[in-house]
This record gives C-alpha cells, sequence and structure tokens, in this order.
C-alpha cells in the first residue's frame, strides 16, 4: 500500500487519474478515499474493487455475448449467411467471408465507442449508451410483436 | 478456397451489419465499458456463433432457438444493460477514460 496522502488529496487524485485504478495498491487506497466522499458518488464504489478485474472482464464478456449471440439468433444476417450457404453448398467459405466481416463491424463498432469516450464527458456517455440500449430494447420488442 | 463467394459473403454481411443492433450496442457498450477489449471479444463471439449456427443447421435454426422466445431474453438483456447505465452509472465513471 503506497503511503497515503490526505483524505482530500486522495479524493482529488482520484478523480484527476483515473488511469490509477488499475494498480491494486492504489486502488485500494483511492477506494478509501472515495468512502469519505460517498455521499458525493453513491453508485461509483459499488464495482469498483478492483482485485476483481479479471472477474470484471468476464462478466463484461459474458454478458455481451450472451445479449448479442440471443439478439442475433434467426436476425437477417444469420438468415443471409444461411441462404448463401444453402444455394452454394459451400458453408465454410460463406462463414469465412460472414465472419471477417462481423469480425470487423464489432471492431469498428467499439473503436467508435472508444473515440466517443473520448470525445464526451463519462456521464454524457454513459446516458446517452443506456438510451441507446434501450431503443434496441424496443427494437427487439418491435420485432417480437411483428412476429406474433 | 473460393474466393468470390468469401467476397460476396463479406460485403453482404459487412453491408447488413453496418449500423445494425450489434454493432450500435458495441459502440455504446464499448464506449461506457472499462472493459472495451471484453466488449469486442464478446460481440464477435456472438456474432460469430450465430452466423456459424446459420451456416451449420441452416433451417434448423428456428426450430432449435423459437426466435419469440430468444429475442425476448435479448430484449430483456439489453433492457437491464441500458437501466444499469442510466440509473447506476455502471460504476465506471471514473474509469472511462482508460485505453484499454
Amino acid at each position: 500500500m503506497t503511503p497515503a496522502a490526505s483524505p482530500e488529496d486522495q479524493a482529488i487524485e482520484t478523480k484527476a487519474a483515473p488511469e490509477n485504478a488499475g494498480d491494486d495498491a492504489s486502488a485500494e487506497t483511492s477506494n478509501a478515499a472515495i468512502a469519505h466522499e460517498s455521499s458525493a458518488t453513491p453508485t461509483a464504489n459499488d464495482n469498483s474493487t478492483d482485485s476483481t478485474g479479471l472477474k470484471g472482464w468476464w462478466k463484461v464478456f459474458a454478458s455481451t455475448y450472451v445479449t448479442i449471440f440471443l439478439a442475433e439468433i434467426g436476425d437477417k444476417t444469420q438468415v443471409t449467411t444461411l441462404l448463401m450457404s444453402a444455394e452454394s453448398h459451400k458453408p465454410w467459405m460463406v462463414f469465412a467471408g460472414a465472419g471477417t466481416a462481423l469480425v470487423c463491424t464489432s471492431l469498428l463498432g467499439v473503436l467508435l465507442g472508444r473515440w466517443l469516450a473520448t470525445r464526451l464527458k463519462p456521464r454524457t456517455l454513459e446516458v446517452g449508451a443506456g438510451i441507446t440500449l434501450l431503443i434496441i430494447t424496443i427494437g427487439l420488442g418491435w420485432d417480437i410483436f411483428q412476429g406474433l | 478456397m473460393d474466393w468470390s463467394l468469401i467476397g460476396l459473403s463479406f460485403a453482404a454481411v459487412f453491408l447488413s451489419e453496418l449500423g445494425d443492433k450489434s454493432q450500435v450496442a458495441a459502440i455504446a457498450l464499448g464506449g461506457s465499458s472499462k472493459y472495451p477489449k471484453a466488449v469486442f471479444f464478446g460481440t464477435a463471439a456472438a456474432l460469430l456463433t450465430a452466423s456459424l449456427i446459420g451456416v451449420l443447421i441452416g433451417e434448423g435454426t428456428a426450430t432449435l432457438f423459437p426466435p419469440q422466445a430468444v429475442k425476448s431474453v435479448a430484449a430483456l438483456g439489453f433492457l437491464i444493460m441500458g437501466l444499469r447505465l442510466l440509473l447506476l452509472g455502471d460504476g465506471e465513471d471514473d474509469t472511462t477514460e482508460a485505453t484499454d
């Protein structure tokens, strides 16, 4: 554990230097510092025990995987690949092309998200992202409704 | 190798996925998550699995995965993730600028 500065300094540092959060030792001290001003940021420290960094990674991976997988099953891309492989009788060729395209579009998406993250305030981004996900929810709800 | 077929399926899928919900979700989650690489790998793996299943079991997909039920669960997943970001801020307010 690094020798802690005064609680106020530490709290300021937490806000100013987010990259410190990756380091276990400093994360512990900054969690302690956050606890001092927990009334100001009541939700910020729920998940920020950084000893669970790897766990958090897998949680994000798993939730993204499951949700996107379920959303894409039976969707137009899957139908496209299905039809193309049925028509050509070369499923692996179709999969090679489709797979490369899917990796590219996901990479573009995440990179665009990261770029936006450098432009927008974290909270603005979160609200925007939250609303976007709700719009996707409504879109899926519409698909379900139309399919009934 | 049938390069024209690979190219054709690449173009078809790339164009149909641009701006589609998975990519929009990748933008939203990748930008707001502490683990954008996890978002990328999760999204890419999910899309690859979905298209692999499409290619392998073809028309049987709908019987194996009844679309309405599957989409309802997906909608619920997006709803939870969206509400979490709006209401809780995902607990990641101060790490959004981390680069990886």
